[in-house]
């Protein structure tokens, strides 16, 4: 009989000798395997998906499993039940899912209908004040989503600022106190990342796209048509991303939905866990259908991009060149960018200087410091505010770093579409983001701190280590979407140059590759910093003892008495600004010190 | 390329082997740590607003070590209930008896301690039959608070509260995001006769124009914007908002009989360590002891400090009303705390909606 081997170039092997025993086939067929593969490919894959398992697949699989099978983790009595899932699809709780699928959709929707027009006049034109685009990014991005639904509340509720200006406007109180003003909230929280997602994208589209549009004859609206579809891969990442954040968003659904009457998925969610007994089969229920839900943008992206390649950057990328914008265009386009940042930026502002600035619990118009010499002059016996600080930066660039590495692997996985493992993994990743925060970490506790971990020793829970994992694990979903549209551009003759030039994997890596991601790895980078300094509900439920990240000290003012309110807020108001001198930081760093080469890739030049 | 010799793997094999070495040995922050003199670390769970102080307080007069979780009181009875089955805490310190009784149907709290103390009548209302917590102060829920200079005539009964007078002026806290207002809804239902009358009285309440607002700080907000004129809130809140920084002084509050006795209260774990149990004991002797109730009055002055004390002997700070005229009452947490969730979800769906 002939033995029919695969092999990997060359010649055929001759087939093995009869009475051959079956181990010298084994280590034939693996050194064939190993041959011209360097020790990353072989088993960097094996260690990111091992990686993977353990820290999103395993806490997000034992948090969900327990809406089937509560008493697996000691949660109730049962092996295998339905009940809490039937409960789900019941009543007040499918109203709340419901409400929460169109409106994650809606919200999508419209960050990718603001984000997009943005990221394009910042990157492709000559809109004036471009530079303070990407800062006031990741502004939004840094602010807690229940500060812009708190100013928003404080402006339009009855007996609110607008009335007390004589604003007399109950059709506007109508409006955002309802339906329309929550998904103007989540959408504009989707923007951050729609813009991160396609400013990667355009990072990889050449000119030269546009030069051969134009060169047939295409107008400029019929060029920017044609030009549009290429950058399906980031689009499509930015609706699924905007659609799974929003779906798990709390902060949003606990104050300005809640007070609108309007309830939303999530808050049912934390009010099971919130009362007392925690049910965390009706909470893992409910998590299920959220994750299920992040099922329908992957499956839209699937249709829309099968059968199609975006490789498009490569040596021969030239420089795009940026549009000059008539005095009409540019006075149109200020005032729709002034008018995002007012809603964005200016009412979370309020919120937040409103009450941690202005006197009787921020409702007089009589400036007060008293919030934030309590900052700095805290209560003999109360904790400092700086620690937290201290620790959640640390937490921060730690986690943001690793992410890094991760979110570039996972990045890869997912442009290469036609594999069914890139499928799954696409999906693992986004219904990680999906599952709120709460549920995610709930799933460390029950599987990390099992009793078997305890008898070998390993004591994972309520340590550093495991709050930094969690931090990475939840970061890494978005960082890879936000790289994926960057990373489908790359063509394989980068790096295949740098090889015929004698460069190891590695190096062919690091200097065919990564200047011409460095821009879009930066973004990532800062993305994940910004989640993580003030994340909430991770943070709480992982904590070390003694060793408290800002969030939870931040919270905990917040949501106990009305006169640390104003101290939370005034910790909220100075977390934000360290955190964008962070922000700040790295961009200038990134400017001064990346090769010229680097920042040349994804630049433009003016036309 | 030879494969064993290449210094990639070389790399790659020293990181996994540091990366997992690190894994295993940053384990460890479990309660019990010894500190090598017999003393075992305690862990404290804890959402009051002066356990900092009494901690710091308790490690400097005992030696004893301690790792305090402060958190609020929902994620840290989450934490409990999440990892029941290989507990890492020592004793729990949180407003409210039915999280305590909950714990303790579940088995979860050491039974049978009570320190030898001179309880006062507050004190004796919150003691548990089977010594399954210590009580170690007492709030009351829920405190009217107005505006002394736009209110003249406040309410004198809950009755008050439905006639039209009060139309939309009155307000109070999410219970679903507000530890403390569960008891008071439960409180209603007991003095009103039952979970129905309870329900019917809310009901006429939102008929008559309720807000709810998620906790204290937005509704007290709402009070000051004049978006209300009455809110319910814990006492220790309504008398803080009255003093505190960026606070309102004009704000006062009124008590209106009954009012509903909320504790704070300690439950050891019963699963930990006989040390740890033991250290845990001490702790609530220290705390219970003048030097640990003055502490518990100054380690957070416009918040949880401002409660009535359950021991003969201490004195309410002297911004706390006197009780001379108050009627109070408890609940039996047995009864009502499994209510809870069951209550929170039809105030959800029928209130709050």
């Amino acid at each position: 009989m002939t033995v029919t081997t695969e092999h990997r170039g060359g010649p055929a092997p001759p087939p093995p000798a009869p009475g051959r025993r079956v181990w010298d086939n084994i280590a034939e067929r693996t050194a064939r395997l190993l041959a011209g593969r360097s020790v990353g490919g072989i088993i960097g894959q094996p260690i990111f998906w091992l990686l993977l398992i353990l820290f999103i697949l395993v806490p997000c699989a034992s948090s969900l499993v327990l809406a089937i099978s509560p008493r697996l983790f000691d949660q109730d009595s049962q092996w295998f039940t339905l009940t809490f899932l039937r409960q789900a699809f019941t009543g007040a709780t499918a109203i709340a899912i419901t409400n929460s699928l169109w409106v994650s959709g809606a919200a999508a929707g419209l960050g990718l209908a603001i984000g997009f027009p943005i990221a394009w006049l910042a990157n492709r034109t000559t809109l004036p004040g471009r530079r303070f685009v990407m800062p006031s990014m990741w502004l939004v991005v840094l602010l807690p989503s229940w500060l812009p639904a708190l100013g928003w509340e404080r402006i339009v509720q009855q007996q609110g600022v607008m009335y007390r200006l004589g604003m007399d406007w109950p059709w506007v109180t109508h409006l955002i106190m309802g339906p329309f003003g929550v998904v103007l909230l989540l959408g504009l929280r989707s923007v951050p990342f729609t813009y991160l997602a396609i400013t990667a994208g355009l990072a990889g589209l050449g000119q030269e796209f546009e030069d051969a549009a134009r060169v047939h004859g295409a107008s400029r609206s019929q060029t920017l048509r044609l030009i549009w579809p290429m950058l399906a891969p980031a689009i499509w990442s930015a609706v699924a991303i905007g659609f799974a954040e929003a779906i798990s968003d709390f902060g949003v659904a606990s104050t300005l939905a809640l007070n609108s009457n309007f309830t939303l998925g999530t808050y049912q969610l934390y009010a099971d866990i919130g009362n007392f007994p925690p049910s965390f089969p009706a909470a893992s229920s409910l998590g299920l259908l959220l994750v299920a839900a992040v099922a329908i943008p992957l499956a839209l992206q699937a249709r829309a991009l099968r059968g199609r390649s975006y490789q498009m950057l490569s040596g021969r990328t030239r420089q795009a060149v940026r549009r000059e914008l008539t005095a009409r265009g540019k006075a149109a386009v200020l005032s729709g960018m002034a008018l995002f940042y007012v809603i964005a930026l200016g009412v979370p502002a309020f919120g937040a200087v409103s009450t941690s600035l202005l006197t009787n619990f921020g409702s007089s118009f009589t400036f007060t410091l008293a919030n934030y010499r309590e900052l700095f002059h805290p209560l003999a016996g109360q904790p400092g505010q700086f620690s937290p600080l201290a620790r959640s930066f640390a937490y921060g660039a730690i986690a943001a770093s690793v992410t890094l590495v991760g979110a570039f692997v996972a990045a890869w996985l997912l442009a290469q579409r036609r594999q069914k493992s890139s499928r799954m993994l696409d999906f693992v990743l986004l219904a990680a983001v999906a599952l709120p925060g709460v549920v995610f970490a709930a799933g460390y506790i029950f599987f990390y701190n099992l009793p078997m971990f305890s008898k070998i020793h390993i004591d994972l829970y309520q340590t550093q280590t495991l709050l930094v994992i969690a931090y990475i694990a939840s970061s890494l979903p978005t960082s890879a979407r936000v790289l994926v549209g960057a990373v489908s551009q790359l063509q394989s003759s980068l790096r295949d140059a740098a090889r015929a030039h004698g460069a190891g994997a590695f190096t062919a890596w690091a200097r065919g590759v990564l200047p011409v991601v460095s821009r879009p790895l930066t973004m990532a980078w800062l993305l994940t910093f910004s989640g993580i300094f003030l994340e909430l509900p991770i943070s709480q439920l992982l904590y070390a003892p003694n060793e408290p990240p800002a969030s939870v000290a931040i919270n905990d003012n917040l949501s106990t008495y009305a006169t640390s309110f104003g101290v939370g807020m005034a910790q909220s108001v100075l977390a934000v600004a360290i955190a964008l001198v962070v922000v700040a930081a790295v961009l200038g760093g990134y400017r001064l010190f990346a090769p010229a080469g680097w920042r040349r890739i994804g630049a433009t030049t003016r036309g | 390329m030879n494969f064993f010799t290449s210094n990639k793997l070389r790399i790659l094999g020293g990181a996994l082997a540091v990366g997992a070495v690190a894994l295993a040995g940053c384990g460890s922050s479990g309660g019990t740590s010894s500190s090598g003199s017999g003393k075992v670390t305690l862990v404290v769970y804890s959402a009051q607003g002066y356990d900092h102080a009494e901690v710091a307080a308790f490690q400097k007069a005992t030696g004893i070590p301690v790792k305090l979780d402060d958190n609020s009181t929902g994620p840290l009875l989450t934490q409990i209930e999440a990892s029941k089955n290989n507990p890492n805490w020592g004793l729990l310190w949180v407003d409210g008896t039915t999280a305590f009784a909950g714990l303790d149907v579940q088995g979860l709290l050491q039974k049978g301690y009570e320190p030898s103390v001179s309880w006062n009548s507050l004190g004796l209302q919150s003691l548990p039959k089977d010594k399954s917590w210590t009580p170690t102060g007492v709030t009351l829920m829920a405190a009217v608070v107005y505006n002394k200079t736009k209110v003249t005539d406040p309410p004198s009964t809950w009755q008050d509260l439905l006639s039209s007078k009060w139309k939309g002026d009155v307000g109070m806290n999410d219970p679903a995001q507000s530890g403390p207002t569960y008891p008071f809804i439960a409180g209603m239902m007991n003095y009103l006769g039952g979970v129905s009358q309870g329900e019917s009285y809310f009901t006429k309440l939102k008929q008559n124009g309720l807000v709810v607002n998620s906790t204290n700080g937005p509704t007290l907000q709402a009070l000051t914007s004049g978006r209300i004129k009455l809110a319910l809130v814990q006492s220790s809140a309504g008398i803080g908002a009255g003093f505190g920084p960026g606070s309102d002084p004009n704000l006062t509050i009124k008590y209106l009989n009954p009012v509903t006795l909320l504790p704070s209260a300690i439950g050891i774990d019963a699963k930990a360590p006989a040390t740890e149990r033991k250290e845990a004991e001490e702790f609530i002797k220290y705390v219970l002891s003048p030097a640990g109730q003055k502490v518990m009055q100054s380690g957070d002055p416009y918040g949880d400090s401002l409660y009535y004390p359950v021991l003969n002997g201490v004195s309410p700070k002297p911004e706390l009303p006197s009780l001379a005229s108050v009627k109070t009452q408890s609940i039996n947490p047995y009864t009502w705390g499994p209510k809870e969730a069951t209550i929170n979800s039809w105030f959800d769906s029928n209130i709050l909606r």
